[in-house]
């Protein structure tokens, strides 16, 4: 690790005045060494530090901000919390147990233990995809401002089934899946104030910005993450396939929740996690969900329709055929 | 060195000795052995010690981190060493400037990889060795600490002529393809012992075909069996390329004084590293010290000073301070050793009854720039088919050389023929065990299969039955795995008069428990409990002894340590022998007593006929002698093989391709037993390993820059907790009268055949045959047609 | 969430900033082996109010709690807590395996939670209470978690050990009933290359069943 300059800041707003970089922008600007960049639980930004991609020259510590690390439930408001919550916060919240099932069910088969004490969910939404190329120092891929897409003509098999053309990097958060599917909302705070961006535009694919996976600006931290609320006759479903059931990283991930009406769908969301270099709604599948009740076949043809337009790069054909398996799978489990 | 003759030579004496198994054909065996070796070891079940759950003697240091490995060496003024790497698959150096850093503050030494002994600050392209693998060391610095060390890396200047590279094993095959070496290359390899070719051989990146191994050549003749053949079944297999992944990387502590070279290392034999630094800096024997305390895990490929400890040493000449060279995670990962791929082309005929009459083997394999892929002994020496032969090839690629791991060759090798023989069973509607009863010539894994099916509730289920998306199945592969016998050994016993105990030997416990069966023998011997005894090890200051790999430590180690404590008891009771006016071959020690065997009347404790002893210490040193009743074959083969056989259950789920190992029993036969818990321990380890090479572990270097991609541990993936299934040890006591403890080893023949039971079971959940590995859903997927 | 108040004031005065920060900084580390209550440590607005002190990249002053003593240690911003407790402490029990909080084999517990050392910078640790496997037993007498891995040979070359059994202690800790299940979840981030996990499982069930007694 090269040297760096710490300081805890004591409020958001010295945050704000302190920052001057996003850990992207960081990344990017690496030669000058000039950016000043905020963390957190530090366990994506120190992975970064240490493999030699990000050089910041002061990291400002949010983790000692009071009041960031609330969460609260209310049945009219629905569940908010603040960006120093863990991921294991949310695992031992009895709200988040009881109320948002698929959330908690992704939090608990992310990372290991340890990361889940750690990892803030602040960080966990700002966190750099695991592509192996864009982690690997020998290699200057696009999103570190290069002009080679290793992936895409080498070792794709944990890579994206959708829209791969720039870069085909899934999104590293599984518990975004989740939040996705909860039509959560992420509220920022800058030196103009605070903005609140649903989630579906609070990611960047690869296509608006390579190198970038959020329109948080170089001055602007997470401040809050909302999620509105759920009544009796939500249900809901969360499923992840890795190669492991111990610490791993999704193959495959699939957030699922229903407003039903009797045994009828009213509504429903649908999101692929480690599919697309954002968390991915398939509004196409949640469609023949719609007014249906849900069958095993209706599952399954709204499963294969959340499949239509993917386009499996070289190693990575299989996962079509189980994120079709696993949607099926989940969104019986969300009503089962 | 060994020889086999060596029982005639000296005074001998007879020996009835238990022989057989235990339950089922135990009888005595008479042993011509040595004069000044013990007597004859009952069964366990006669002994207090030896072949009871004795608590890991080193436990309490390593439950409470006070264990030191070579990484939590500290010494005052100990400087910190670290690698330049090479950025390129394939390079030519054009020239190489590292006099900013010798000249970065902090800095304390720089060397050039085999320059180290010329200090200069430029070198030309031309007299330094071509680059063969990203990740290839090229030079090194020690500074005060890792961060300035690692600043001084980048302050070398180096100018590359990148040139044209191969990592993949079929693609270097072809002609044309981009040459690993130019010239014919000496080396005898690095992948361990198995199927090394010969170097007139050398074509291309091909070197081969070899076509023999320590078991001999070709038999009879293979196209006669094929004729004579019922069914013929040939199909082709493939493993991966998998990665030791010690949790303690290769390093060291050099410490260079002018009168003594101390190095902690962290290594697989104190000896070989002793030797290899004796070698490479000139200098006495007696002037060069290298400790093994503890080390955190090698599965082989720890043998020897290695890279980190050659370069550790020279920092520290040319520093005049100690230096601690440890390699980083990806370091370890990419340059410290690989278990090679295979791919193998695999043919056996059969009679209806399942009788063999031919077996033929092709394999291809890369160890990267090593050498050593050969995966033939399996097929050679499991069943042996009377008509029998093979062709190995080592093939080049521009990655990290393989080294020894954990039975070279026998793991891929089993993969192959245990699944071959799986499917020659269903094409006989023979049920597998059956097959292997009709064709297995060992009596013992015949014992085995007996053994392990009962306990497993062995009932072959027809594949797919489960209506359900996931599939049950079972599935049961064998190993083998020879003796070796190394003589050169030596422990070390000292009694005091204070009547402490101690055994000292350069051995090394590399974590499979050396220390506590060292203790249980002595203890055994002496009447004493194992806590009793001080356990000093792995330090060259004590008697040279073997390096741990061949699972051959617990069978070499200790018959020397039961002979030492044997000898040295007898000097301790020579007073008391006096006193009691018996012969001291008269007096038994045992529960911590001393006393006449005839009149046990005459007792006194431990501690007061240690009291007794003229000297303040009683000093014996002994090594062991060759297999009792020579049967050693050549110096170093054992008679006899330790066999094995694993019992698979998985799930398989259809619709993700996950599959969840469920159940294992492992049925092992190791010799004397000494420790029951430690044996469950190792056999639990080989059984985990298995089940990451069976469905997890995989190297990936990009085909396209020639880097490993998956250099952390979240990326290379091994089993963790969620992955262990439930395992179940059977163990088969067995006495060989081999030597004064009758001992094997296990660490081996417990890791073979675990990845073919599960591929075995696999086959029997879906109903499709997976030929390469690791199953991953990926493959099963595509085996299921849904891709 | 605790605010480190004391401890950001006590690395003012280090700037020359407050001298009133740095005496009640001074007796918190005299404060020894008394726990550091959320009370002591609860955030103050005047001290918001003070510009925050920039800390590096030399050497600067932390002072944490390390198994219920107090120490102070001058380490750079970017040094982890693995190097402080291995390097600066002589505390060599946590083992860097993977470095980047992939196997556990650093784990310590900061405030009681076990973490990864090797991710976790060890100014982030000023004002907290670290416990390493050296601060587990109680003077000789072994935690029940370390007791059983003895017991049960849940150790081999052992250098996963002491990531493994603070995993497993602080699951007893939170959870005086687990089961198998539970086990394998509360060590699902800890690598062992040697194959303890069944002693392991073992052990700690054990343990857990000799607690209640």
């Amino acid at each position: 690790m090269k040297r760096f300059e710490y300081v805890q800041a004591p409020s958001v707003q010295d945050a704000i005045d302190m920052m001057n970089s996003t850990v992207s922008e960081a990344l990017l600007k690496k030669a000058t060494s000039s950016a000043y960049v905020v963390k957190a639980g530090g366990t994506d930004l120190l992975d970064l530090i240490k493999e030699g991609l990000v050089e910041p020259a002061r990291l400002i510590d949010l983790s000692r901000i009071p009041g960031l690390d609330k969460l609260s439930y209310d049945s009219k408001a629905g569940l908010q919390f603040g960006p120093l919550v863990t991921i294991a916060g949310l695992e031992n919240s009895e709200e988040v147990k009881k109320h948002y099932r698929a959330l908690y069910e992704s939090a608990t088969h992310a990372a290991t233990p340890q990361l889940r004490n750690m990892a803030t969910m602040g960080g966990n939404l700002m966190q750099r995809p695991r592509c192996w190329y864009f982690r690997s120092s020998a290699h200057k891929c696009r999103k570190k401002g290069g002009f080679t897409c290793y992936a895409q003509i080498g070792e794709n098999q944990f890579h994206g089934i959708f829209n791969t053309n720039i870069c085909p990097c899934v999104h590293p958060s599984s518990l975004a899946t989740a939040l996705l599917a909860y039509d959560g909302k992420v509220e920022l705070t800058g030196p103009e104030g605070r903005r609140v961006a649903p989630l579906a535009e609070f990611f960047l694919s690869s296509e608006e910005n390579v190198s970038q996976e959020t329109v948080a600006g170089s001055k602007e931290i997470i401040t809050n993450i909302m999620l509105p609320p759920v009544d009796a006759n939500t249900r809901a479903a969360y499923l992840k396939a890795g190669q492991r059931e111990s610490y791993d990283w999704s193959m495959a991930d699939v957030a699922v929740v229903l407003k039903m009406d009797g045994n009828k769908c009213r509504d429903a969301r649908i999101v692929f996690g480690a599919a697309s270099s954002v968390p991915l709604r398939r509004e196409g599948a949640e469609a023949v969900l719609k007014g249906k009740v849900v069958t095993e076949k209706v599952a399954m043809e709204a499963a294969k329709k959340a499949l239509e337009g993917a386009t499996p790069l070289k190693h990575n054909g299989y996962k079509v055929k189980l994120f079709e398996n696993l949607t099926k799978r989940a969104i019986m489990d969300a009503v089962g | 060195m060994a020889n086999p003759d060596k029982n005639k030579a000296l005074n001998t004496k007879k020996l009835k000795m238990p022989f057989g198994v235990p339950g089922h054909n135990l009888t005595e065996i008479e042993r011509e052995v040595p004069a000044d070796e013990p007597s004859a070891l009952p069964v366990n079940e006669k002994l207090s010690v030896v072949g009871k759950r004795v608590k890991r003697v080193d436990a309490l240091q390593k439950v409470t981190g006070a264990a030191k490995y070579t990484a939590d060496i500290q010494l005052p003024g100990m400087l910190y060493g670290k690698f330049l790497r090479s950025p390129y698959p394939h390079a030519r150096i054009k020239s190489l400037d590292v006099s900013a850093a010798r000249k970065h503050p902090g800095v304390f030494a720089v060397i050039v990889q085999g320059k180290e002994g010329e200090q200069k600050d430029q070198y030309d392209g031309k007299e330094l060795p071509r680059l063969r693998f990203a990740g290839q060391a090229i030079a090194a610095v020690a500074a005060e600490s890792m961060n300035i060390a690692r600043e001084a890396l980048g302050l070398i200047k180096v100018e590359y002529e990148p040139l044209p590279f191969v990592v993949n094993l079929d693609e270097a095959r072809k002609p044309g393809a981009p040459l690993v070496y130019e010239e014919v290359i000496e080396d005898r390899g690095s992948a361990g012992d198995v199927g090394v070719t010969a170097a007139d051989e050398q074509k291309g990146n091909l070197r081969g075909p070899t076509t023999s191994s320590f078991f001999g050549g070709p038999r009879g003749d293979v196209e006669k069996g094929f004729a004579e053949a019922d069914v013929i079944l040939e199909k082709e297999y493939r493993t991966q390329v998998q990665t030791h992944c010690c949790l303690e990387t290769h390093g060291a502590v050099a410490d260079w004084r002018p009168d003594m070279l101390t190095v902690y290392s962290s290594n697989q034999s104190t000896r070989d590293t002793r030797n290899d630094l004796v070698e490479l800096f000139g200098l006495p024997t007696s002037k060069v010290r290298v400790v093994t305390e503890f080390m955190g895990g090698g599965f082989g490929s720890k043998f020897g000073a290695g890279e980190t400890g050659v370069a550790a040493t020279w920092l520290s000449k040319l520093s005049g301070r100690p230096v601690k060279l440890m390699l980083e995670r990806e370091e370890e990962q990419i340059s410290a050793g690989n278990r090679p791929n295979s791919h193998q082309i695999l043919k056996v005929g059969a009679k209806k009854d399942g009788t063999l009459t031919a077996v033929d083997l092709l394999s291809y394999g890369t160890a990267g720039v090593g050498l050593g892929a050969g995966v033939g002994r399996v097929a050679q020496d499991m069943y042996v088919c009377p008509n029998f032969k093979m062709a190995q090839y080592d093939v080049f690629t521009h990655a990290g050389p393989g080294q020894a791991f954990r039975a070279p060759g026998n793991v891929q090798g089993a993969f192959a023929m245990e699944s071959l023989i799986d499917e020659l069973a269903e094409k006989l509607d023979m049920d597998p065990l059956a097959l292997r009863d009709k064709i297995d010539a060992n009596d013992i894994r015949r014992i085995q299969r007996k053994a392990g099916a009962e306990k497993f509730g062995w009932k072959r289920r027809k594949a797919g039955a489960d209506t359900g998306p996931v599939k049950r199945g079972i599935g049961v592969a064998q190993a083998t795995w020879p003796r070796f016998v190394e003589m050169d050994s030596s422990v070390m016993v000292r009694i005091n008069r204070s009547g402490s105990v101690e055994a000292l030997s350069g051995v090394q416990d590399i974590g499979t428990g050396t220390k506590t069966i060292i203790a249980q023998v002595v203890a055994e011997e002496l009447g004493l409990k194992a806590e009793d005894i001080t356990i000093k090890i792995g330090d060259t200051n004590y008697p040279d002894a073997l390096g741990s790999g061949g699972s051959k430590t617990a069978e070499n180690i200790t018959p020397p340590a039961r002979n030492a404590t044997y000898q040295a008891k007898l000097k301790m009771l020579q007073g008391v022998a006096a006193a009691w006016q018996v012969d001291v071959e008269d007096i038994e020690l045992k529960n911590g007593e001393v006393f006449v065997k005839a009149d046990p009347s005459k007792k006194m404790t431990f501690a007061e006929a240690a009291k007794r002893m003229p000297t303040s210490q009683v000093i014996a040193t002994a090594s062991r002698t060759a297999d009792y009743g020579g049967f050693l074959s050549g110096s170093w083969l054992g008679h006899g093989r330790l066999g094995a056989v694993q019992f698979a259950e998985v799930s398989v789920d259809t619709e993700t391709g996950f599959i969840k190992v469920e159940r294992v029993v492992a049925v092992h036969t190791c010799g004397r037993p000494i420790n029951p818990m430690q044996l469950e321990s190792q056999i639990n380890g080989g059984v985990i390993m298995g089940v990451g090479y069976a469905l997890l572990e995989d190297r990936v270097i990009d085909p396209n820059t020639g880097h490993q991609v998956n250099t952390g541990l979240d990326t290379y993936k091994l089993p963790y907790a969620k992955e262990i299934p439930q395992i179940e040890c059977v163990l088969i006591e067995n006495y060989d009268a081999h030597s004064s403890t009758d001992v094997a080893g296990i660490g081996e023949p417990a890791n073979i055949a675990t990845a073919a039971a599960i591929a075995n079971a696999v086959y029997n959940a879906i109903g499709v045959r997976i030929y390469e590995l690791p199953i991953t859903p990926q493959k099963v997927l595509a085996a299921l047609g849904h891709i | 969430m605790k605010n480190p108040s004391e401890e950001q004031s006590s690395m003012q005065e280090k700037k020359g900033v407050s001298r009133r920060a740095f005496l009640r900084g001074a007796g918190l580390t005299t404060a020894g082996t008394v726990a550091l209550s959320a009370g002591l440590l609860s955030f103050k607005l005047e001290d918001a109010k003070a510009p925050p002190a920039i800390l590096g990249p030399g050497e600067a002053e932390v002072r944490f709690v390390v198994n219920g003593q107090a120490r102070t240690i001058w380490v750079e911003p970017r040094t982890t807590l693995a190097e402080a407790l291995r390097e600066h402490l002589s505390l060599t029990g946590a083992k860097v395996v993977c470095d980047r909080g992939s196997c556990s084999a650093c784990t310590v517990w900061v405030d009681g939670k076990p973490v990864n050392s090797c991710i976790t910078l060890a100014v982030d640790v000023s004002g907290r209470e670290v416990t390493t496997i050296e601060g587990l037993a109680q003077g000789d007498e072994l935690h029940p978690v370390q007791e059983a891995f003895i017991e049960h040979d849940a150790s081999m070359c052992g250098f996963c050990t002491p990531g493994m059994v603070m995993s497993c202690a602080a699951l007893l800790k939170r959870n005086p009933n687990p089961g198998l299940e539970d086990v394998k979840l509360a060590t699902s981030g800890n690598l062992c290359r040697c194959g303890t996990y069944p002693k392991v499982f073992e052990a700690t069930l054990a343990a857990a069943k000799k607690m209640k007694k």
